[in-house]
């Protein structure tokens, strides 16, 4: 016995010395004092930051790298920032779990982190590893930025903690609406019309369905396109929440609604039951997609490209995903209409998006100066200045040929397949927009002159994409953001994943038809039993909260 | 004879059957990759194409092996699995081979391997101990953590047990050392068990995603897996504002199942080279001399 506890101790001692030798002092940046020259640092300054990996981001031309490409070669000639990528996740979930293993302390956390989580900033907050950033932004953001923070107030509730600020929104922006896209060449070949209201529209899938639209002699097409597998409410593609809207009005499926100073939740609003029947009568009647509760929103879009749906809907740039049908059948045509009206006949409305995000800040980081700097200079892209007056890079995301500026990306002088998501390398994530629900378009299509970047921009999409934005535009008055946006409830933490997901179950079995109807009078019922009354009067108090100190001019936004 | 009863053939050609749909619903979805791959865009977004390209090209594949991060990504794979294994192998035949025989605190030694696999430290405690080894953006973070298994150890342990004892002694009585032994006797007469062992960790490096999403903070150092993880996963959560350009190249099907077809392809070929010592390779100790 003897020995093996030498070997065990022997084995402890290696491993103490080992761990002894990785607990490098990392060091204290800026050991030598940088300064602001004519708008560069010198000696340059390292910024880092951390990134969600999505989809898109890894695509890089030239031979080009995460840490090392157009954009970061362009900060480092020009403004003498390097923007450095340590801490790197895949996808969402993964992201998150990368950020709460940073909080363990191992290591230093980047100076820069984009947080997509509520729960997540919350945690960030308590951890008192995140800069308290008041002052900076009063004294560093540049005012074409405090122009854009002041009209979105609402996006700094989550990051406030006792009038303190943790964090700022990244690029906020009303996001564009949605629209309906019809296939216009069915429209046309059974004689109707675009509809406007739920019996026109009803009209108009049960056509889609019984009349052989795609005239093949089969009754293999249908009407209405959706996505249900995570909740009837995605906000961006493959939508259902016009037909909810159609008789709840402002009370959508999965999002809380401010009125009078009360917040309620809208699964649990009067009128869904109505739109449920609806759906379920329709779903019975063969007019809605089949497989409607497995299909995520990207994955619903296979039937409608593939030209076996009429209708479905999306934000403007959906055309983009989805013109491959006119491709694939032959005679296929896109427009874009505005969502159907409700009932009483008011418009029907969506969910809007007001940030990408939050931006938040290492405790020690000292260059808030720097980053606004950086930042500030990302958005020339969006108000079609400076630097970035047609998009970031010459050659990535646009290009001059025979002195014309073109988007599009076979045309380039050295042709690329398809145009770099060059907003897709920085650390914002996607590219800075102040264009809104798209007054660009709406300008163009009222007879602007494309004169600067931003409008050129627009001008190079398909038709029927810029139609889709000026009718986003146009409405953009029925664009809710969520009331709810601050980190989960107490009782939301022990049950709200549990009741979310009784919600969809329940509504789609009630579309189903596998429960009756009154099913849902009893979710209701069990709803506000299980927890629901309780999380309303949390978020209330949340509400209430977050609306008590004035931040905003704290931060000099007001 | 048992085997011409009727009832005998009733049941193997159930059986036939069914072996044969178990076996498509391994082949078919390779098959529908395929397809896929070699089809275009247009076809695929719409869902045209099952076990037959549609439009047929070969564009994807063009587009892959251009991507200097996917081809950077597959070395990185490659260098892993093989250093992996190398690793791996070397610790677990040498405690195998050690453990398979008798000495003073063997016991207390075989329970604290035992004992991690069934209780692991968790996710945290690993990180932490892998970023304070400053193992972090290397291929170490990769390959160390996972090079001890306990489970293929005693598997090995068990096949070094079934040779005989007389092998060993007549060895010592020649004048060969432990070391000597077990090279050339233990190792050569246990190949089946190496093969089947080494391939459980070979593929268990090439489709490992997730440690090379955690311990590393470059996409040009992520191991292929981690590469197309990221590639693969669709935006499932809310999305801002795509500019119009960006959205028509979301979501190409085509190239992902070129991308994942290919990263299939290296394991697929060795298997059959290895497929034959299965049958001898996994015994766990179930036949006693």
């Amino acid at each position: 016995m003897k020995k093996t506890s030498a070997i065990i101790t022997t084995a402890l001692l290696l491993a103490g010395l080992l761990a002894g030798c990785g607990s490098k002092n990392n060091g204290s940046d800026a050991a030598t004092e940088s300064t602001l020259k004519d708008g560069k640092y010198d000696p340059p300054i390292t910024i880092t930051i951390s990134k969600q990996q999505d989809e898109n981001a890894g695509k890089y031309i030239n031979g080009e790298s995460l840490n090392n490409n157009v954009m970061t070669q362009w900060g480092e000639e020009n403004l003498g920032i390097k923007i450095e990528t340590t801490l790197l996740g895949g996808d969402w979930s993964q992201y998150n779990t990368k950020l709460r293993l940073g909080l363990t302390g191992t290591e230093q956390l980047p100076d820069v982190m984009p947080v997509y989580d509520t729960a997540l900033l919350n945690d960030m907050i308590q951890s008192g590893r995140v800069k308290e950033i008041t002052e900076d932004i009063k004294k560093y953001m540049p005012d074409r930025l405090k122009e854009i923070y002041k009209q979105f107030p609402t996006t700094f509730t989550p990051v406030v903690q006792d009038g303190k600020v943790y964090g700022m929104a990244i690029s906020p922006n009303l996001t564009e609406g949605e629209v309906m896209l019809i296939r216009q060449d069915w429209l046309d070949k059974l004689n109707l019309k675009a509809p406007t209201n739920i019996d026109e529209f009803e009209k108009v899938i049960a056509a889609f369905t019984n009349d052989d639209p795609d005239g093949n002699g089969k009754k293999d097409t249908y009407g209405f396109d959706f996505s249900g597998k995570d909740g009837y409410n995605t906000g961006w593609v493959s939508d259902a929440v016009m037909i909810f809207s159609a008789y709840t009005g402002k009370h959508l499926p999965g999002k809380w609604l401010e009125e009078d100073g009360k917040l309620t939740y809208g699964s649990v609003a009067d009128g869904n039951k109505e739109a449920l029947a609806k759906l379920r009568d329709w779903y019975s009647k063969g007019y809605l997609n089949k497989e409607l509760a497995t299909k995520a929103a990207w994955d619903a879009l296979a039937d409608f490209t593939e030209g076996k749906a009429g209708i479905i809907i999306g934000r403007p740039w959906l055309y983009g995903s989805i013109k491959d049908v006119e491709k694939n059948v032959k005679g296929a045509k896109v427009n874009a209409y505005p969502t159907i009206n409700a009932i009483n006949g008011d418009k029907t409305y969506q969910s809007a998006q007001l940030n990408d995000g939050v931006f938040m800040f290492n405790k020690d980081f000292n260059n808030m100066e720097a980053f606004f700097l950086y930042y500030d200079k990302l958005y020339d892209v969006a108000f079609g200045t400076g630097d970035f007056k047609y998009g970031y890079a010459q050659g990535y995301d646009y290009d001059i040929v025979n002195d014309q500026v073109t988007f599009d990306s076979k045309k380039f002088n050295n042709p690329i397949d398809e145009v770099q998501g060059v907003g897709k390398m920085l650390f914002t994530k996607n590219t800075p927009s102040v264009d809104g629900t798209g007054k660009s378009f709406y300008d163009l299509a009222n007879g602007s002159k494309a004169d600067n970047g931003v409008l050129m921009r627009s001008d190079a999409a398909d038709q029927t994409t810029k139609d889709g934005y000026v009718i986003s535009y146009e409405n953009r008055d029925v664009l809710l953001p969520d009331a709810f946006n601050g980190a989960p409830t107490k009782t939301m933490q022990t049950s709200w994943a549990q009741l979310q997901t009784t919600e969809i179950e329940m509504f789609t079995k009630i579309i189903y038809s596998n429960e009756p109807l009154e099913a849902y009078d009893d979710f209701v019922k069990k709803w506000y039993e299980k927890g629901g009354t309780q999380i309303t009067d949390e978020v209330n108090d949340w509400y209430v909260n977050a609306s008590k100190i004035d931040v905003m001019a704290n931060m000099g936004l007001k | 004879m048992y085997h011409k009863s009727k009832g005998y053939k009733i049941f193997s050609f159930f059986n036939y059957i069914f072996l044969i749909l178990i076996a498509l619903t391994c082949l078919l979805p390779l098959l529908h990759l395929l397809a896929q791959s070699f089809s275009s865009k247009a076809a695929v977004n719409g869902d045209l194409v099952s076990f037959w390209p549609v439009d047929f090209n070969t564009e994807s594949y063009a587009k892959t092996f251009n991507n200097s991060n996917f081809t950077g990504s597959m070395l990185i794979s490659v260098i892993r699995t093989v250093l992996g294994t190398l690793i791996s192998m070397f610790v677990i035949t040498t405690a195998g081979y050690a453990l398979s025989k008798d000495f003073r605190g063997r016991n207390a030694l075989m329970w604290i391997f035992v004992f991690t696999m069934l209780f692991s430290g968790g996710l945290i405690p690993s990180y932490i101990l892998v970023s304070s080894l400053g193992l972090k953006n290397t291929i170490w973070a990769l390959v160390l953590p996972g090079a001890f298994g306990a489970y293929n150890m005693i598997l090995l342990m068990n096949f070094f047990k079934t040779i005989p004892k007389a092998l060993e002694e007549a060895a010592f009585i020649d004048g060969a050392s432990f070391f000597g032994i077990f090279w050339r006797i233990y190792l050569p007469l246990s190949l089946p068990g190496l093969a089947t062992v080494g391939l459980f960790i070979m593929v268990g490096h090439w489709n490992s995603w997730f440690d090379g999403i955690l311990y590393m903070s470059d996409t040009t150092q992520y191991p292929l897996a981690s590469f197309l993880q990221t590639i693969v996963v669709q935006g499932s959560a809310q999305n801002m504002a795509l500019s119009p350009s960006e959205a028509a190249v979301m979501s190409e099907q085509s190239i992902k199942a070129a991308q994942i077809f290919i990263s299939t392809l290296p394991i697929i070929l060795v298997y059959p080279f290895l497929q034959r010592f299965f049958v001898k390779g996994i015994v766990l100790g179930a036949v006693k001399e």
